[in-house]
């Protein structure tokens, strides 16, 4: 298990040395110009090097609470295409975002219990995300909670992959565009901000486009026929930073004391 | 009774607007986001911490009771991104701060997310901020 663990943590090291013989991908286009065409890597794929923010100030920093694209910020939550399955285990959510949002009494696993958001939901929280591309493996790191995915580009997926919070992922370059496809998923997590359930077929594509030099696409299309009568997709949009990143772990401790401190004396006081 | 309306109209689009736009980690739902007050007294604790910045403060009340305010603001990343830092403010300094109140009366506000900090100004220094 040590020797396993090492032999990942040199590989991590590796790739990241690598990653800054990349072509530079901090400096943003000169400011006023027209966007610079995305770059290319050697071999012709899309170099997504560098490190990339969520647009929430831009035309479109949508924040997005779903993956349907049909509503976006979740006003109508309960219309999503879920079968009785899911459905059902709808009603016991109570989720911190949405037209069925609560405050004090959110049942949120990454709220409550500083669970892993999982994939996708990882990238619906504003904090950075970075790509380390080898000729074999992507890496992605999210800033939250310091987590950091291995797309592998020369397999396949397993015949029965183990269930786990990030799932099995492999890729590959369609022209311009990065695919991902990810499997294996534990149905622990939510499926996004308004706590829509998924279960363990769910099947996840993200494919990351880069729409000029600053800005990265990213579209992620949800198949999971055990919970949804059909497939769903929404995309959001990222802009490339120098901003290095930061810490932002989930402490239960720091979770716990927040609740305490602020979330729990917002609650309405009890009717006289 | 149609500038009531009006007014009525504008409460609850920006109600919607920040209640799906503007958390890192939970929503806004137990905060008056129509709603701006100022409160001005002397931190009693700076935290500088994840999930969110929070400061302590006391200030007396219109009415000369001493209540102590809990104030959060959004992650450090995030405030460190907007100019701010650990050393933003610290125990005994006097401040000045804009916050959406708390729906419930308590002294609990919430001053800043990932889109907007409101105005903050401590022992007569603004803070850095950013337009809702």
């Amino acid at each position: 298990m040590r020797i396993r663990m090492a032999v990942l943590i040199a590989a991590l090291g590796a790739t990241l040395a690598f990653s800054s013989n990349l072509p530079a991908q901090s400096a943003p286009a000169s400011a006023g110009g027209k966007p610079q065409q995305p770059g290319l890597m050697s071999g012709g794929v899309p170099d997504l090097s560098g490190i990339w923010d969520p647009d929430f100030h831009g035309p479109e920093g949508i924040r997005l609470n779903t993956w349907d694209s049909s509503d976006p910020f979740a006003k109508h939550p309960e219309q999503a295409p879920m079968t009785p399955w899911a459905a059902e285990k709808f009603k016991d959510v109570r989720p911190p975002f949405g037209a069925m949002q609560t405050f004090n009494d959110t049942n949120d696993p990454v709220q409550r219990y500083c669970d892993p958001p999982g994939v996708p939901r990882i990238y619906m929280y504003p904090w950075e995300i970075r790509f380390i591309q080898t000729p074999k493996t992507v890496f992605i790191l999210y800033e939250y909670t310091k987590v950091w995915r291995e797309i592998d580009l020369d397999r396949d997926h397993p015949k029965d992959p183990d269930i786990s919070w990030m799932g099995d992922s492999i890729g590959k370059y369609e022209g311009d565009t990065f695919v991902i496809d990810t499997i294996g998923l534990s149905d622990k997590t939510w499926l996004d901000q308004a706590g829509h359930p998924h279960s363990d077929a769910l099947h996840v594509i993200e494919r990351f486009r880069r729409l000029d030099h600053d800005r990265l696409e990213l579209a992620v299309t949800i198949d999971d026929p055990k919970a949804y009568t059909k497939t769903f997709s929404a995309a959001k949009v990222y802009k490339l930073t120098t901003a290095p990143m930061g810490e932002t772990l989930c402490a239960y401790s720091e979770m716990k004391e927040f609740q305490e401190n602020v979330v729990d004396k917002t609650q309405t006081p009890p009717s006289k | 009774m149609k500038r009531k309306l009006l007014v009525a109209l504008i409460a609850a689009a920006s109600l919607l607007i920040f209640s799906g736009a503007a958390m890192a980690h939970h929503g806004v739902a137990g905060y008056d986001m129509t709603k701006t007050i100022t409160v001005h007294g002397t931190v009693t604790k700076f935290d500088w911490s994840n999930p969110h910045v929070v400061v302590y403060l006391d200030a007396k009340s219109d009415s000369g009771e001493m209540q102590h305010w809990t104030i959060e603001f959004a992650s450090p990343v995030h405030m460190v991104r907007a100019g701010w830092s650990k050393n933003s403010m610290k125990t005994g300094d006097d401040i000045v701060i804009d916050t959406h109140p708390s729906r419930n009366g308590a002294p609990v506000g919430i001053s800043s997310t990932i889109t907007f900090i409101l105005k903050v100004v401590v022992n007569g220094q603004a803070l850095p901020g950013r337009s809702e």
